[in-house]
């Protein structure tokens, strides 16, 4: 459960959104829609601790994310941001046990429930074939998949996706917010979702929060959408 | 090649085990083991060779885990020491010092007063380049103003070579070519404890520098904390960068094509393999230049940095014309 109380998000030098206050149930697939620079990515960066919140309280599952610390908040919130990874190496079974990395000791060594774990998570997005592929060299869809099996593999109750669509086709649009929706019902997760495809969004979500220059509206899809969207 | 670590390891010290015993016995001068209790070649062998070949085996071994810190800090592949300008900045301070307490005949104050200088340049040009990372998303143009940075360095300490006095402009000199034969017992004591100390130490940032391979957002959203992590990251190389450059004057390509090399023969992302992998693969890389060297000259010793260069750079040139991930 991710609960927000009159919290102000953006940076030192300028608040983008201020007083929002809303309650999000465990389970529940959530979209985070508006216009470019209204605060969707500043939102997920500072749930998960990216960036500081600048004001009021942000409960995970009952717990303060104030007070708990960056290890702590790691076993609650799982990311997917829009920054590239590339190089050094890395397959998709490197990036896909990175999520483990809140559970391990200082030499990063898996153990074998870890590895059970990762692969466990590759094959609910059915991306295990990837394993050993290079990340750099797998299609725009697959890395999304990665990066979703990475935070599955995080066991964060809270997984925050920031614009996972992009530069994906409409197909695989789809077949992503199936997915999603699928794991937040299946596995009981809290997946947040940031997204300019309105149409699919929100036939797959539960709630949105829609940002505009304004504020903020949070509500049930087809009423956000015939209320303000439209219009 | 991307065996298990275990068996990469072991090549990796039967090539050292080798290349150290050849280092130690085979020169201008051809020793054996009955030879070395006495005499000159006992001389040869304990006060020239054995420090020689240790200092080769830490030099090597410290400035390759600096770069492979430097690369994964910036996330960086051509990121190094030499390249970046630390070197340059641990010269630049060691030729003021030199120049300005040139008159110190007391041994170990000298050598502290050039450790401390080559260390603080070192870390002020790696918080400059750091700086400069923050505010350029783009590897070529962290890569571009440290390489210029480098040759601002160069050049000032050109002006202080050439107002300095003849005795302290010599010894700078001596220094400023890179080498690994200048070293006492003494100093490959102090060299053996902070190199090995610092190699240690990054051993256990391993797991935090996987994170810091996905990028900093990532590692922090990873619970790593990102801020002490760049700051330890920084010290450390520093530290290994100017220890190394006090004693054995700038090395160049090193810490540059060390780690490059060992990515692409290991193949593996695991910062506490790549670690292990890359001073290993360091400390035979520069021995093997300090065996080329003894072994082909005769009356004179062929500048290391000679060596290193017509080895490092093909390997970065292999790299930018291979890499996809340098844009």
């Amino acid at each position: 459960m991710l609960e927000l109380k009159d919290i102000h998000i953006g940076y030192t030098s300028k608040v983008v959104q201020a007083g929002i206050t809303l309650s999000i149930d465990a389970g529940q697939f959530i979209a985070l829609a508006g216009n470019n620079g209204c605060g969707k990515s500043t939102l997920l960066k500072t749930i998960c601790g990216v960036i500081p919140l600048l004001k009021g309280t942000l409960l995970i599952d009952g717990k303060n994310v104030a007070e708990l610390t960056a290890a702590q908040l790691a076993s609650q919130v799982a990311v997917v941001l829009t920054d590239k990874i590339s190089g050094f190496n890395l397959t998709a079974f490197d990036v896909v046990a990175s999520g483990r990395i809140p559970y391990l000791n200082s030499f990063g060594f898996l153990t074998e429930e870890d590895r059970a774990i990762v692969q466990s998570s590759m094959n609910s997005i059915g991306i295990f074939e990837l394993c050993e592929r290079s990340y750099d060299e797998l299609s725009d869809g697959q890395k999304q998949k990665v990066l979703i099996a990475k935070a599955l593999a995080q066991q964060t109750s809270v997984i925050l996706m920031d614009e996972p669509t992009a530069f994906l086709d409409y197909k695989s649009r789809v077949a992503l917010f199936t997915l999603l929706k699928q794991l937040s019902k299946e596995q009981g997760k809290t997946i947040v979702i940031s997204s300019h495809d309105i149409d699919i969004m929100f036939k797959h979500v539960d709630k949105v929060i829609y940002f505009n220059e304004s504020g903020y509206q949070f509500g049930e899809p087809d009423k956000l959408y015939n209320e303000v969207i439209s219009k | 090649m991307a065996k298990s670590p275990l068996i990469n390891c072991f090549v990796l010290l039967g090539g050292l085990v080798v290349l150290f015993y050849l280092n130690l016995f085979y020169g201008s001068t051809v020793l054996t083991w009955s030879e070395v209790s006495s005499g000159t070649a006992r001389t040869i062998f304990f006060d020239i060779r054995l420090p020689k070949s240790i200092t080769a085996i830490l030099a090597g071994g410290g400035l390759a885990v600096a770069g492979l810190l430097m690369q994964t800090l910036f996330r960086n592949p051509l990121a190094g020491p030499y390249v970046l300008g630390v070197s340059s900045g641990a010269g630049l301070a060691v030729a003021i010092a030199m120049m300005l307490f040139g008159g110190i005949t007391d041994y170990l104050a000298g050598k502290s007063l050039i450790s401390f200088a080559a260390i603080s340049g070192a870390l002020l040009v790696m918080l400059f380049v750091l700086f400069i990372s923050k505010r350029s998303k783009s590897n070529i143009t962290v890569l571009l103003v440290g390489v210029m940075f480098s040759q601002i360095l160069g050049a000032a300490q050109g002006i202080i070579e050439y107002v300095s006095n003849p005795a302290s402009l010599k010894s700078f000199i001596v220094w400023g070519m890179g080498s690994v034969s200048n070293t006492t017992m003494s100093d490959v004591k102090i060299v053996i404890i902070v190199v090995l100390l610092l190699v240690v130490c990054t051993l256990f940032l391993s797991k935090s520098l996987n994170a810091l391979l996905l990028n900093e957002a990532y590692a922090q959203n990873l619970g790593i904390n990102v801020n002490r992590l760049r700051i330890l990251i920084i010290v450390i190389t520093a530290c290994l960068t100017g220890i190394i450059t006090a004693f054995c004057g700038p090395i160049a390509f090193v810490g540059l094509s060390v780690p490059i090399a060992s990515r692409l023969i290991f193949k593996t992302s695991h910062q506490l393999h790549q670690i292990i992998y890359s001073f290993l693969l360091g400390a035979f890389t520069l021995l093997l230049c300090d065996c080329i060297c003894q072994w082909l000259s005769s009356n004179y010793l062929l500048p290391i940095n000679t060596l290193t260069t017509l080895i490092g750079s093909p390997v970065v040139i292999y790299l930018l014309f291979k890499s996809k991930t340098l844009s």
